[in-house]
């Protein structure tokens, strides 16, 4: 029994943290989609946070100043997705896969000149903070324990999400640029502006969920560390219906997936194809979840197309 | 003076394709007229008012407004004049709700939320005084077309506009709901507002507006016509340049056997009953013409008819003989299509027009043999059809997104005429096209079927349903509602038919 | 006389739009490189003149341009013809991956078969694996409507864990520390043009190809109906075509395309499948096919000239510390930048402006 439970709550916590980066890529993409450009660079922003989240921490050797780092190299990419996206109406889908090759390539050589290795960062300063606060919680306090601050301000963003898309004035208009940029223009509204924040909103959200993965998780930068789960984050603000909270629940079943995953490979199955099993569970969403989930109808468009 | 605006040497050149669209154009408003600004297609109209909405920037030439000079290169300079446009595409957020839709740029708010409830109050307040049947907290991609054009000018009313543009308002609108629309501009008129109405439609000229302009190919022909003085033959002329016989007639010859006949068509999808209890017989040397609303399934009639969607139940005879199949067989049993629209549906812009005039016919043996394209024979056929077909083009190897839409028509047309099919299923065959394109096109089909073709006419546009068919079927959510030759019903009966008011059927 | 007109009739169509947009891409890819290499404290000057020399300097060093250019070409070209359905397969890695493990499993089986059907066969079961795993792909797009982009990464990352688990699991080469297959036999690698060097048959083989894939798109009925199901699949419908069937046989031939890429690298270049073998050789596709702008010729063409790159900086990676990373670089500013054709008149134009400002005559200049 107890035996059971001990693996329950370790599944449990791994699903937990294992989920955070990916419901803040998502979240980060539903602003983008939202605003008419389909978020598919989020493994470009992921990917650039993570790795300028080592940079600052390791030049600062503050952890926090790497959060920060990461927001900003987020910020920064998805700044450059939008100018491609908006500015020079570049296919969005292009757009993305360039940067995501370029975040890939960029962040290997820099990481090269700067330490020297081709295949990783040094060990940098982590996020100590965690939730064991919550320890005395009944229930779940064993699951919260062990995890990092970064939990709570998730959850923090995910309902001012919420907030400011369905309850704002600015969420109003920003879900009208991305339904009808023509017709969000033809009243008067600045459609690039909004588009452009409604992508770098994305670009910092992603960058933290990169930063997450790499200064909180295993403490250095590694290539390739995000490994397709910008584009899994994608899958997941689909199947969360480019909603905060359902994103949240979507999150969930890839962090579950991922903490079996992890969780098997200490069975003795061959880990490569345990590994394969979160890719697998995107393909099968992909193929049988998300068929009737409408996107925004503007994405793509231009408040000036003909 | 009461000139409030006053449009004066306007030109526009756009870069990208180095045309002209407007030469030197002047254009005055006075306050409190309804003012028809006339033209055909691509004469210009939307282009001008588009200027004075802000969206057309840059333009040269000058912009008095209230008697003061403005640039306008936004549509919120204009807005905040209190000018507004309804577009001829909607400019609507199908998901959102009326309300929003409405105060979108302008929204009331609390801090900075979106006060909602203030928004549909407001908005009920207006739907109110207008009479209109609307809820603001429907969804707009819920309502019907004439619906969502009160949200429409709701929007442009709302925030007080004085000058309200309506670009081809009756466009999508049954002879009913026209009625009501000319009724709401008197309404507005009579509240002191100023409006501008862009139509290619004389009658309406007539019907409603005090004053009108004429545009043709970018130059202003005539302004300030007083419209009691005129009448629609001059109008006419001024518009296209030359005396246009309107509405004449080419009544069939002679009317043969049946040639193409359905029986008990029905299509649900999604617990939808699209189609119902469809039959219809069309036969040589005739033909039938299918008058509706725009969304009241003839797409999908057409789609059924051509093989190109499966219905739930459908009995199909050719010539007497079953027919089955998916849209190739249907091609290769001599069912000629030419679809509605033209650019989604009908050709492959980017490619040429020669490789555009196989397409669908690109298997027949005098095109290809075992796989391979005969390149040398498909270059001949496509410039003895821009010939034949007087298509005003380059070449054949031109990109069919070069050509007008009149000459895109025509490659369209050419292709299935060409084959000399049995039946031609034909839908808006002159949607968007120049007069001279639309006459030529007609007289093509009215030759075809004097040489005994059986013709299916799906056309939005009622003149051209009127004029061209022998008999004539109107069709309302799906189902037959009325039949009648020739002549036999005038436009306010069928009117009548097309928006369910009446039925033919009966106890059923 | 003549012959001058045809030249400059020649010369008129290479010129084309899109041609040019290629050109200034590079070329303004290779400056951002270079200002990247300049700010990272070398000399953008002696890279460029490193990778000239490691990609022409001496038989064996355009024998390793060849070698390099091959899968770049192939794996472009795959890239290529699923564009052409308005498909984007960025699957070619998973491919390319499973074709090589699939060829290097029949190569090194003892069919008793003569070689060179052994060896047709090899590379035919690769190609066949790579075409039916891209396949999947194109089931799932038409009868789910899956978005393809992210089916492919999900795919790459499979195949490449699978290839993994294979040649470090069941099908490890006997005495191996690595994972590695056994190598193929004799009879099926393919022979070197130039001795001690890796080049072989498989460039032309690539080179071919593309011409075959340029008469097919321009000369045949499927290639045709690919061309419409690209452009326009609702009016492809209308016309009767197959949409769906059109759908995936393009993602067979794109993956087919990727797995030769494999298959050739490993008679070619390895004899086995080594785990980690490619670079990222299918990625590298999609510069390739950016580059060459959507044609089978371009594709050559910038396939070759990212051989030169990738063989260059290989001799930059060892004569200075600019890492062969750079050349990856290269390619993602490649991409960006052929799709920015907008950015690039942008710059004509305010060239065009700075010229007649410099020019007194002009000094009005014109106003848009």
């Amino acid at each position: 029994m107890s035996f059971l439970q001990d693996n329950m709550v370790y599944i449990l916590v791994a699903t937990i943290s294992m989920s955070i980066p990916l419901i803040l890529a998502s979240l980060g993409g539903i602003f983008s989609a939202r605003s008419g450009i389909m978020a598919l660079g989020l493994e470009s922003m992921m990917m650039t946070g993570a790795f300028t989240a080592v940079v600052g921490t390791y030049f600062s050797g503050n952890a926090y100043v790497g959060l920060l780092a990461g927001m900003g190299g987020g910020a920064l990419i998805s700044y450059l997705y939008g100018i491609l996206c908006i500015r020079y109406k570049v296919n969005q889908v292009i757009a993305g896969v360039g940067l995501n090759l370029l975040a890939l390539s960029a962040t290997t050589l820099l990481t090269e000149l700067i330490w020297g290795n081709r295949g990783s960062s040094p060990q940098v300063a982590s996020i100590q903070l965690n939730l064991s606060f919550l320890s005395k919680v009944p229930v779940i306090g064993k699951i919260l324990e062990g995890q990092s601050i970064l939990l709570l301000i998730t959850g923090v963003f995910v309902c001012v999400a919420w907030f400011v898309l369905f309850k704002t004035v600015y969420g109003l208009r920003l879900r009208i640029v991305g339904e009808n940029p023509k017709a969000a223009s033809t009243m008067g509204l600045k459609v690039k502006a909004i588009k452009y924040q409604g992508v770098i909103i994305c670009g910092m959200l992603a960058g933290l969920g990169g930063a997450y993965l790499s200064i909180d998780h295993i403490d250095l930068f590694q290539r390739n560390m995000t490994a397709g789960r910008g584009y899994i984050a994608v899958v997941i603000m689909i199947l969360g219906r480019y909603h905060p909270f359902y994103v949240v629940v979507a999150a969930l079943i890839f962090g579950f997936s991922d903490a079996i995953q992890i969780y098997l490979q200490g069975q003795g199955i061959p880990s490569q194809l345990m590994q394969t099993i979160p890719y697998v569970v995107t393909l099968f969403v992909l193929a049988f979840g998300v068929k009737h989930i409408r996107p925004p109808a503007g994405i793509g468009m231009h408040e000036d197309d003909h | 003076m009461n000139d409030i605006v006053r449009m004066t040497d306007i030109s526009k050149v756009y870069p990208s394709s180095n045309v002209r669209a407007l030469d030197h154009v002047d254009f005055t408003l006075k306050k409190g007229e309804i003012h028809s600004l006339l033209g055909e297609n691509g004469a210009g109209k939307s282009t001008l008012m588009k200027i004075l909405y802000g969206m057309n920037a840059p333009y040269s030439g000058e912009v008095v407004i209230y008697g003061e000079k403005k640039i306008m290169s936004k549509p919120i300079h204009a807005i905040e004049l209190g000018i507004s446009m309804v577009h001829q595409h909607f400019m609507l957020t199908p998901v959102m709700t009326v309300a929003e839709n409405i105060v979108i740029g302008r929204e009331p708010r609390k801090g900075i939320l979106f006060d909602r409830e203030s928004a549909e109050r407001e908005i009920q307040k207006m739907i109110d005084t207008y009479g209109f049947n609307l809820s603001p907290k429907a969804k707009v991609e819920d309502l019907s077309t004439g619906e969502q054009q009160r949200v429409e000018i709701l929007k442009a009313m709302y925030g007080g506009a004085g000058i309200i543009i309506l670009d081809e308002p009756t466009a999508v609108l049954t002879p009913q709901e026209v009625n009501d629309l000319f009724a709401i501009m008197r309404r507005l008129k009579a509240d002191g507002k100023t409006i501008v109405i862009i139509t290619h439609k004389l009658k309406e000229t007539i019907n409603i507006a005090d004053r009108a302009s004429v545009l043709r190919d970018g130059k202003m022909i005539r302004t300030d016509i007083q419209v009691k003085d005129t009448t629609i033959e001059e109008l006419s002329r001024y518009m296209v340049g030359r005396d246009v016989e309107l509405g004449i007639q080419r009544p069939s010859l002679e009317i043969g056997e049946v040639a193409f006949e359905v029986r008990n068509l029905n299509l649900v999808e999604r617990e939808h009953s699209i189609l119902k209890q469809i039959n219809l017989k069309v036969h040589r040397g005739e033909i039938l013409g299918i008058a509706g609303i725009e969304g009241n399934g003839q797409s999908e009639l057409l789609e059924v008819l051509t093989g190109v969607r499966k219905p739930t139940s459908m009995e199909l005879r050719k010539n007497g003989e079953l027919l089955k199949g998916d849209a190739r067989a249907f091609i290769d049993q001599g069912i000629g299509h030419v679809p509605e629209d033209r650019m989604s549906q009908g050709l492959v812009a980017s490619m040429s027009i020669m490789e555009n005039l196989i397409l669908g016919y690109h298997k027949r043996p005098q095109f290809s043999k075992r796989g391979l394209l005969k390149d040398t024979e498909i270059e001949e056929f496509s410039d003895q059809m821009i010939e034949e077909y007087r298509i005003k083009a380059p070449g054949s190897r031109t990109p069919c997104k070069m050509l007008s839409g009149g000459n895109q028509q025509k490659v369209v047309i050419a292709r299935i005429f060409s084959e000399d099919p049995d039946i031609i299923i034909i839908a808006q065959p002159t949607r968007g096209v120049d007069i001279g394109a639309m006459e030529y096109i007609h007289s093509r089909m009215l030759d075809l079927r004097d040489e005994g073709k059986a013709i299916l006419l799906l056309s939005a546009d009622l003149d051209e349903v009127r004029n061209l068919s022998d008999r004539l079927l109107v069709i309302y959510e799906g189902e037959i509602v009325a039949e009648a030759e020739r002549n036999q019903m005038n436009e306010s009966e069928i009117g009548l038919y097309m928006t369910g008011s009446r039925s033919q059927k009966s106890g059923e | 006389m003549e012959s001058r007109a045809r030249i400059k009739a020649l010369l008129k169509k290479l010129m084309n739009r899109k041609v040019m947009i290629s050109v200034l891409a590079l070329v303004m890819a290779m400056v951002t490189s270079g200002i990247i290499i300049k700010l990272s404290g070398y000399s953008p000057v002696e890279a460029i003149m490193a990778i000239f020399e490691g990609a022409f300097n001496g038989k064996s060093a355009i024998a390793r341009t060849l070698v390099q250019a091959t899968p770049l070409i192939l794996s472009g070209l795959a890239f290529t013809v699923a564009q052409k359905a308005q498909l984007i397969n960025l699957g070619v890695e998973g491919q390319l991956y499973l074709g090589a493990l699939a060829t290097a499993m029949v190569g090194s089986m003892d069919l008793g078969v003569p070689g060179g059907l052994h060896l047709i066969f090899a590379i035919l079961v690769g190609m066949l694996v790579g075409g039916l795993y891209a396949g999947i792909v194109g089931v799932m797009k038409v009868r789910f409507g899956s978005n393809e982009v992210i089916a492919t990464i999900m795919l790459n990352s499979i195949a490449i864990l699978v290839a993994n688990y294979f040649v470090s699991g069941p099908w490890k080469a006997v005495g191996s520390v690595t994972g590695q297959t056994e190598k193929v036999l004799d009879q099926v690698r393919l022979a070197r043009l130039i001795p001690h060097t890796q080049l072989t048959l498989a460039i032309a083989v690539a080179i071919i190809s593309c011409l075959i894939m340029k008469w097919f798109f321009d000369h045949t009925v499927p290639g045709y109906e690919i061309k419409v199901v690209g452009q326009n699949k609702t009016a492809a419908k209308v016309a009767g075509i197959q949409t769906g069937k059109i759908v995936i046989l393009s993602m067979l031939l794109s993956g087919a395309i990727g797995g030769l890429a494999g298959g050739l690298h490993v008679l070619g270049v390895d004899g086995r499948f080594i785990t980690g073998f490619s670079p990222g050789y299918g990625f590298s596709g999609i510069a390739v096919a950016a580059l060459g702008a959507g044609s089978p010729i371009g594709v050559i063409v910038s396939g070759l000239i990212f051989g030169v790159i990738r063989s260059g900086s290989m001799l930059l990676d060892l004569k200075t510390d600019i890492p062969l990373t750079y050349a990856d670089v290269v390619q993602a500013l490649v991409i960006i930048f052929v799709a920015t054709p907008m950015l690039i008149t942008e710059m004509i134009h305010k060239s065009k402006r700075v010229v007649s400002a410099m020019n007194p005559s002009s000094k009005k200049g014109e106003e848009s």
